[in-house]
């Protein structure tokens, strides 16, 4: 099934169509959000909540556009949506009393998962400077592909691709612990 | 500065970011994805186009109409019992001690938090999925 037979299916409501959709960007999809979110856990969400909204919203999607592009889109909109929903309750609990005390956890908790990513090094770049270093290491976007993900212009988009590719690179080489430890 | 071996220096490669990033090909099995969304999409998700056989109609109207039941019955007691005496507002304190066993969401433990501002009587909630 092709990328177009897929989408025809999805507008039609072929759950064989959803299902093919899932399972040819699924992991792609999982990637980016991954890269920016730095969690595995939301970035499962995100790749759930941008499929359902891509199945809910397709019959505007331009295919002037590429889908690819058009859906990874969707998943970085979703990701600052929940960097934003994290921020807002670290903002929260940081203005209110914590009791620690009251609340006990009900169950055995699972232990923590280990963190997928470098994150120690990638927590010095903004969202949008992940997304873009991710987009251009992982498919090979140039600016102008990332700037249509983004919402901005390609010099913009370079802008940020630049930065993130010099950040990361200084940090490498002044801490080389860095990799190890993230 | 693309052309530029002195500058390229100084930035990261492609290579190089690819060995920090995770890549799609790293996620696993695609076919788990779609079982955690296809709930989401609807009931016929993932399963073959074919329409549902009339007995499982059935068998929902028959689910829902006693879950109906229930809840009118129910209902029905409580408005009785707390219609008599000794029950009303004026006699429901106020907590002095606001307490949650656990919190469960999508059938899993979730990191559940209370919170109380200083000098306030309010109480917030706060429960998320476990990482």
């Amino acid at each position: 099934m092709n990328e177009q037979e897929i989408i025809e299916g999805c507008l039609q409501g072929e759950s064989s169509s959803n299902r093919a959709m899932v399972e040819a960007y699924g992991n792609l999809v999982l990637s980016v959000a991954l890269n920016v979110i730095g969690n595995r856990q939301d970035a499962e969400d995100i790749c759930q909540e941008t499929f359902l909204q891509v199945f809910r919203r397709l019959d505007r999607y331009d295919r002037a556009r590429s889908f690819k592009t058009w859906l990874l889109t969707i998943a970085y909109r979703r990701s600052l949506d929940m960097l934003r929903k994290k921020r807002r309750f670290s903002e929260f609990s940081a203005r209110v009393r914590f009791e620690p005390a009251v609340v006990g956890r009900g169950g055995n908790l699972r232990p923590a998962d280990p963190e997928p990513l470098p994150s120690a090094l990638l927590k010095r770049l903004s969202p949008r400077e992940r997304t873009a270093l991710s987009l251009w290491a992982n498919e090979g976007y140039t600016a102008r592909d990332i700037s249509e993900v983004l919402a901005c212009s390609a010099s913009t988009a370079r802008v940020y691709l630049f930065n993130a590719r010099r950040k990361i690179k200084a940090l490498l080489e002044n801490d080389h612990g860095l990799l190890q430890n993230g | 500065m693309e052309r530029c071996p002195r500058c390229q220096a100084r930035l990261l490669s492609r290579e190089e970011a690819r060995g920090l990033l995770v890549a799609p090909d790293q996620m696993g099995d695609p076919a788990d994805l779609w079982r955690r969304i296809a709930p989401q999409v609807g009931r016929s998700a993932g399963l073959p186009d074919t329409p549902p056989v009339a007995a499982g109609a059935r068998w929902r109207w028959a689910a829902a109409v006693a879950t109906g039941l229930v809840v009118a019955a129910t209902g029905f007691w409580l408005l009785h019992e707390t219609g008599g005496p000794g029950y009303g507002p004026s006699l429901a304190g106020p907590a002095e001690r606001f307490e949650i066993a656990y919190v469960n969401i999508g059938g899993a433990p979730a990191q559940t938090f209370v919170y109380q501002p200083q000098g306030s009587d309010t109480v917030f909630v706060w429960a998320q999925k476990t990482p």
